[in-house]
């Protein structure tokens, strides 16, 4: 099989990597948005007082402009993995197809439908009812969120499915598996929460905004106190997630973890593994395969890691010496497959399947083969392919590194300012603190900045796989010429553009106006408790 | 009869609560953490909306 053309293969990945990021912009606030509404629509139908109803709409509002550029940006991806990632499509397609399918069917139809129940069903459902609807769009999103977590779950450790040498693809074996899969379960939690901090910072700015502007002040006040509790929990829960997703990598994805910590030599190699430092700052060199700079703490990496005193975590120098066996063994695999393809030899299968874990690696190797024809690796030659290969199996260490440190300073960075929040809200302390309220506004955009550099350590740690181990992503692409790529690039470019021009407008616009006049005595006085006492 | 049916109703939604529960809990720890972490983290922004009403009810108006 031919290799596909390098550049072709980078222009898709900038290309997934652009929409992806972009549609990132949405997902986070629909996530935590919907949620939020629910606590506020709860409070109205205990309490049945008109200004939680206010509430719950203006919100909701601002939601709705963001949930339907979000729907329109996802929907292309989906298209992508069929016309830029064929490869990858047929590979995996089996598993992958399964929790993309259940998504659209289940979670994308149940969140649309209840998002219109939500909106127009404010004066044709009882408040219970309307309240069920709210809650079932948060669940909706949020299980949305949950199948496509799953998804890449499999990608990042792929569990569930084993590959078929007479179709030549993944296929399912367990999809309880797939489900449970531990990586799946603290990426959708971590996910989660990271929109549920999302949209309380959205929700506090705004407030704070009106606060500060002495508008709406009843109306912003409750705003702000609800979104800081609700942030205050969440950003400390997403800290503790990001905590058991690294602690994960640890184990399965060791190269990402090195690349994470820019550790090229094993943390023993100054003697203890215990007394390693964690780098605060450094300027990882690939070429070298050292940091040019480096400010570290010792004695913190190994217990933030490995959750011990004594583990030694291995470097990347150490990890890509690991891979040449496991590169060998692969070039024996994808032989023996292709022997077993010719004429069904069961000496052939049984080569195969003997070394079929270290399949994955065994492509590495065929961009170094002569001619790109594993078959034509000899004793004389293999040393040389693996030992270019091996170079390949560790990933963009400034990328992942700084991408990662960015997220994490965020992450601590919302602890603090949520923590200050719901503190001088509890006090009814806001208005003394024009400094605090200004940091709320300018931290809108924060953390999808966060949730976005997120997602380049997880996918950029991930590399050279698209599916960890088993299939590098310069093997998943399409082969597609390079105009075809360019231009495909250059359209969504435009289009999202306009999307988001269109989206900032719109929010800017609608939040300036603000909620509607609020007018507390008629209208409460109209809207009974939900679990009021029966009138005398 | 309808407070009957609310009970009867609200009975079978904790009983799904509870099937949930045992069984995230047993397969997917984290999915449960989600579930009870979320309940929480919206029931304890609705208290700070109750709170605050009360505190301004016997305030003097600051926020």
């Amino acid at each position: 099989m031919p290799l596909i053309d390098p550049s072709v293969v980078d222009l898709s990945r900038l290309q997934f990597a652009l929409t992806a990021l972009y549609h990132f912009i949405f997902v986070p606030l629909t996530l935590g948005m919907t949620f939020l509404l629910a606590a506020m629509e709860t409070v109205y139908v205990i309490t049945g007082k008109q200004i939680y109803k206010d509430m719950t709409q203006f919100w909701g509002k601002l939601f709705a402009i963001n949930f339907a550029i979000g729907v329109a940006t996802g929907l292309t991806m989906e298209f992508e993995f069929g016309t830029n990632w064929s490869m990858y499509s047929h590979f995996v397609g089996d598993v992958f197809g399964t929790p993309l399918a259940i998504e659209g069917l289940m979670a994308f139809f149940m969140e649309s439908t209840f998002i219109g129940l939500m909106f127009f069903g404010w004066d044709r459902l009882s408040k219970p009812g309307h309240l069920a609807v709210t809650y079932l769009t948060a669940l909706g999103s949020n299980l949305s969120a949950l199948w496509i977590l799953i998804a890449n779950g499999f990608m990042q450790n792929p569990q569930g499915a084993s590959f078929n040498p007479d179709t030549m693809r993944m296929e399912f074996n367990s999809f309880l598996n797939l489900v449970f899969s531990e990586d799946a379960q603290a990426k959708f939690v971590h996910t989660s929460i990271a929109g549920f901090v999302t949209g309380a910072l959205f929700v506090m700015g705004i407030s704070a905004f009106y606060i500060l502007r002495k508008q709406h002040r009843e109306f912003a006040a409750r705003s702000f106190r609800m979104a800081a509790l609700f942030g205050v929990i969440s950003s400390l829960a997403v800290v503790t997630l990001g905590d058991a997703l690294g602690r994960l990598d640890y184990l399965v994805q060791p190269t990402k973890i090195a690349a994470i910590e820019g550790l090229w030599q094993d943390s023993d190699a100054g003697g203890s593994a215990a007394a390693a430092p964690w780098l605060v700052f450094a300027l990882p060199n690939q070429a070298t395969q050292t940091n040019s700079v480096e400010i570290g703490i010792p004695y913190v990496l190994d217990p933030l890691i490995a959750h011990s005193f004594s583990t030694n975590i291995p470097g990347l120098i150490s990890l890509e010496q690991q891979a040449g066996p496991r590169i060998e063994k692969g070039i024996t695999a994808l032989n023996a497959l292709q022997a077993y393809g010719k004429d069904h030899d069961t000496a052939a299968l049984a080569t195969f399947k003997a070394n079929e874990s270290d399949m994955g690696y065994g492509f590495l190797a065929q961009r170094y083969a002569p001619n790109q024809d594993l078959s034509l690796i000899t004793p004389a030659n293999q040393d040389a392919v693996v030992a270019q290969a091996e170079k390949d199996t560790i990933p963009n260490v400034f990328v992942t590194f700084w991408s990662f440190r960015i997220m994490m300073a965020l992450g601590f960075y919302f602890v603090a300012l949520f923590a200050f929040a719901a503190f001088f809200s509890l006090r009814n302390r806001l208005e003394r603190n024009p400094f605090l309220l200004k940091l709320c506004v300018w931290s809108i955009p924060l953390p999808v900045l966060a949730c976005e550099f997120g997602w380049i350590t997880a996918e950029a740690g991930r590399q050279p796989w698209s599916v960890y181990g088993w299939l590098p992503t310069f093997q998943a692409a399409s082969s597609h010429g390079v105009g075809y790529m360019v231009f495909s690039l250059l359209g969504f470019a435009l289009l999202y553009s306009v999307f988001i021009a269109a989206e900032l407008y719109l929010m800017f616009k609608f939040a300036r106006l603000g909620p509607q006049p609020h007018h507390a005595a008629a209208p409460e006085a109209a809207a009974a408790p939900m679990f009021a006492a029966p009138a005398e | 009869m309808g407070k009957l049916f609310t009970f009867i109703g609200l009975g079978l939604v904790l009983a799904l609560a509870l099937l949930l529960a045992v069984v995230a809990g047993d397969y997917g720890p984290w999915y449960f953490a989600w579930m009870v972490g979320t309940v929480m983290i919206v029931l304890i922004a609705g208290c700070g909306a109750v709170l605050f009403d009360s505190q301004h009810e016997k305030g003097n108006g600051e926020i």
